[in-house]
This record gives C-alpha cells, structure tokens and sequence, in this order.
C-alpha cells in the first residue's frame, strides 16, 4: 500500500526501514549540518537507532529521525563547551604578559588551539610556553581560572544539553506509545480473527443439529 | 515582607511607571520584537502541503482524525523551532573586533583630534573615551563566537520545551 506524501514522496508501508527514513527526508529527517560535519555520520547514526525498533512504522521513523537529530546537538554543545574554554583562556592569556596591549590577539588563539590539539610546531609551542610563564601561570592553572571566568557561557550550554536530554525522553515516550498502540490493534485483530474463525464452526453445528 | 512595607510600596509605584509602550508607534515597534526568530507568530499549518502529507501519513497508522491534525501539527510546530534553533546557531551576533580589541587610552589622542583640532576640552575627551570604554566592555561581556551563539540558542530553550511537549502529548493521546 502506498501513501501518498506529497513533493513526490512515497512511503510504502511494507517497504525496509532505511527505505522509509529516506522517503521522509525532504521535510522530516533533512539533516542540516555545519559545514565540517559528515552527513554519513549522521546517516549511520540514524540507522543504528532504527536497526533497533521492530518494522517501525512511517511516523515512528519520523520520530526517530527527530531524537537523532537531538543526539547530533549534543555532540555539537559537548564540542562548545571545550571550545569556550579555549576561547577564554585565549583571551587570558592575550590579557596575560606583554601581550596585553590587545584582548583576544587572534594570533595567541590559533598558536593555543594548536598547542592543546598537539598539533603546535616548535615556535608556537615555545611562544605559548613563554607567554605562559610571563603570565606565572601553568597550562592546568590557566584552564581553571578560564573555567571560572567562561562559567556563565558554560551553563547555557549545559542547560542546551538538558533540554536535548528532556526531548529526547519526550520522543522515547511517544515511540513506546506508538509501538504499544500497534501491538494492540495487532492483538486485537488476532482475537478478532480467532473470534471469526469460530463462528462458522457453531454455525455449521447448530444447522447440522436442526431436526429434518 | 508586609504589603505596607515602604520598599513594598516603592515597588508599585515603580511598577506603574513601566508597564509598555503607551504611544502607537512605540506599541508597534514592540510588536516586532520577536520577529527575530518569528516563532511567537502563531503559524498557518493547515493550509501547508506537508501538513496534509502528514495527516495522510499518520492516518495510515490508525490514528482518528482529529489525533492525525493535532500530531502533524505537532510535528510540523516541532519542526519549524528546530529550523529557527539550528539558524540562530549557526548565525551568531558577529563579533566587533575593532571595538573589543582596540587600546581605549592609546586612542586618546585621536579623541582629541576628532572632538576640536584645535584643541578640545580635556572633560570632553575623558567622556568619550569612558563612553567607548563602556561600549568595549559590553562587547567583550558577549564573549567570541561559541559564547554568543550558545547565548542566543538558549533563549529558544523555552519553545524547544513547549513544541516537544505539544508533540508528545497529541502522539500519546492519539
């Protein structure tokens, strides 16, 4: 049986999984991504997730595709919350030494992401170190008084990822009532079928057992 | 704190000072306040081809009529916060860097040239030097980039919660 989904979307109703998260796509499950994310990634990423269910139905894989797209920002507010620690202990160490002539010295961020990646060449890796024992400070103490001072921002991002978390437990409960809600019907259909299947067999008994 | 308490008082009075606009044209530029990610809009969905791609859709799951309106509403309602979350993300407040970089006291002299080139009133330069001083330091409260758009994305934290709720609630009750 075919639904028809409007923009030319067909969704067959006993067609495979991966089929179905493809055929809602354009306006359902159309992964928007940053320009350095993979789409195959998030590809697999959905797939595993609907691998688990048993034949879902279309709405159910709307669904899932939604609590995947949940699952890819927290990837992204994970990755935030390292960021903005490197960008305030950038700017501390910009503040930091003869260097405070300007805030947030975009010179001091690209040579420090590269130190803390260990992908610092042997003049970044030096400048950083000077820059660090000018400003009296070690790698480990500079990251909690950037912690302190990028406290704010971290919060927020904290709450992003709560309210990711708080969806996806909304989606979880909306699948596990749709299953539920087709297992019933299923239930229901076999009894009514078994309910069938007797009838004819009383029947045939009570005209067997009319007098001639 | 009892009702008569004098900063009680204070309060209300206050209260009754700033409650709006009151002129028409300030009402009106309140009123587009939210046009900023233009989810406050109560939006059309009924009239929209996915709406009545949805409702097709999930009426093949067995769901009455009117769940299917309410869960393709749902869904399309979810659907349009996650659109406008992921665009405040990836378009964050640009960062001024003249401003937020710039050495407030070196650029004195420059002051001083701008407000009278021949030779202006110390008080003036002090003033516009304190005025940019205090543009520089809210610039620099914003933050970089990853601050300013973890910021903006937490202001939608709240239709996030609202659309999730709305969407859950139609496919559970259907």
């Amino acid at each position: 049986m075919l639904y028809n989904v409007y923009f030319g979307i067909y969704v067959d109703v006993a067609m495979p999984v991966e089929d179905k998260s493809k055929s809602l796509l354009p306006f359902l499950s159309s992964p928007k991504l940053l320009p350095n994310e993979s789409e195959a990634d998030f590809q697999s990423g959905l797939q595993s997730l609907l691998s688990e269910l048993d034949n879902p139905s279309s709405l159910a894989v709307a669904l899932v595709s939604q609590l995947n797209e949940c699952l890819w920002w927290i990837k992204r507010h994970t990755v935030d919350k390292e960021l903005l620690l490197h960008e305030a202990m950038a700017r501390l160490l910009s503040k930091g030494g003869s260097y405070s002539a300007t805030y947030d010295n975009r010179k001091v961020s690209k040579a420090l992401e590269h130190y803390l990646n260990g992908r610092a060449d042997k003049d970044e890796a030096e400048w950083i170190d000077e820059i660090l024992a000018e400003s009296k400070l070690t790698l480990s103490d500079l990251r909690v008084r950037a912690f302190k001072d990028a406290a704010r921002h971290i919060k927020m991002v904290d709450d992003l990822i709560h309210r990711q978390h708080q969806t996806i437990r909304h989606l979880q409960r909306s699948i596990d009532s749709i299953d539920y809600k087709s297992r019933l019907i299923k239930r229901m259909d076999l009894e009514l079928a078994a309910l069938e299947s007797k009838q004819p067999a009383k029947g045939a008994l009570t005209f067997d057992a009319e007098p001639s | 704190m009892t009702p008569n308490h004098p900063r009680s008082l204070t309060n209300r009075h206050n209260s009754l000072k700033s409650t709006g606009p009151r002129s028409v044209a300030g009402k009106q530029t309140s009123s587009q306040n939210s046009r900023k990610h233009g989810l406050n809009c109560a939006p059309d969905f009924e009239s929209s081809l996915e709406y009545r791609a949805l409702v097709d859709l999930v009426a093949g799951e067995g769901f009455s009529a009117f769940a299917c309106a309410d869960i393709a509403a749902g869904l399309l309602n979810y659907r349009r916060v996650m659109d406008a979350y992921y665009d405040t993300y990836t378009s964050p407040e640009p960062v001024d860097e003249f401003l937020r970089d710039a050495n407030v006291k070196a650029s004195n002299p420059i002051f001083r040239e701008l407000l009278s080139p021949s030779g202006s009133e110390p008080q003036d330069v002090r003033e516009m030097a304190a005025f940019f001083a205090s543009m520089q330091r809210q610039e620099r409260r914003k933050g970089g980039p990853v601050s300013r758009r973890s910021a903006d994305s937490h202001k939608l934290i709240r239709y996030q919660r609202n659309g999730i709720a709305r969407l859950s609630r139609a496919v559970r009750r259907g």
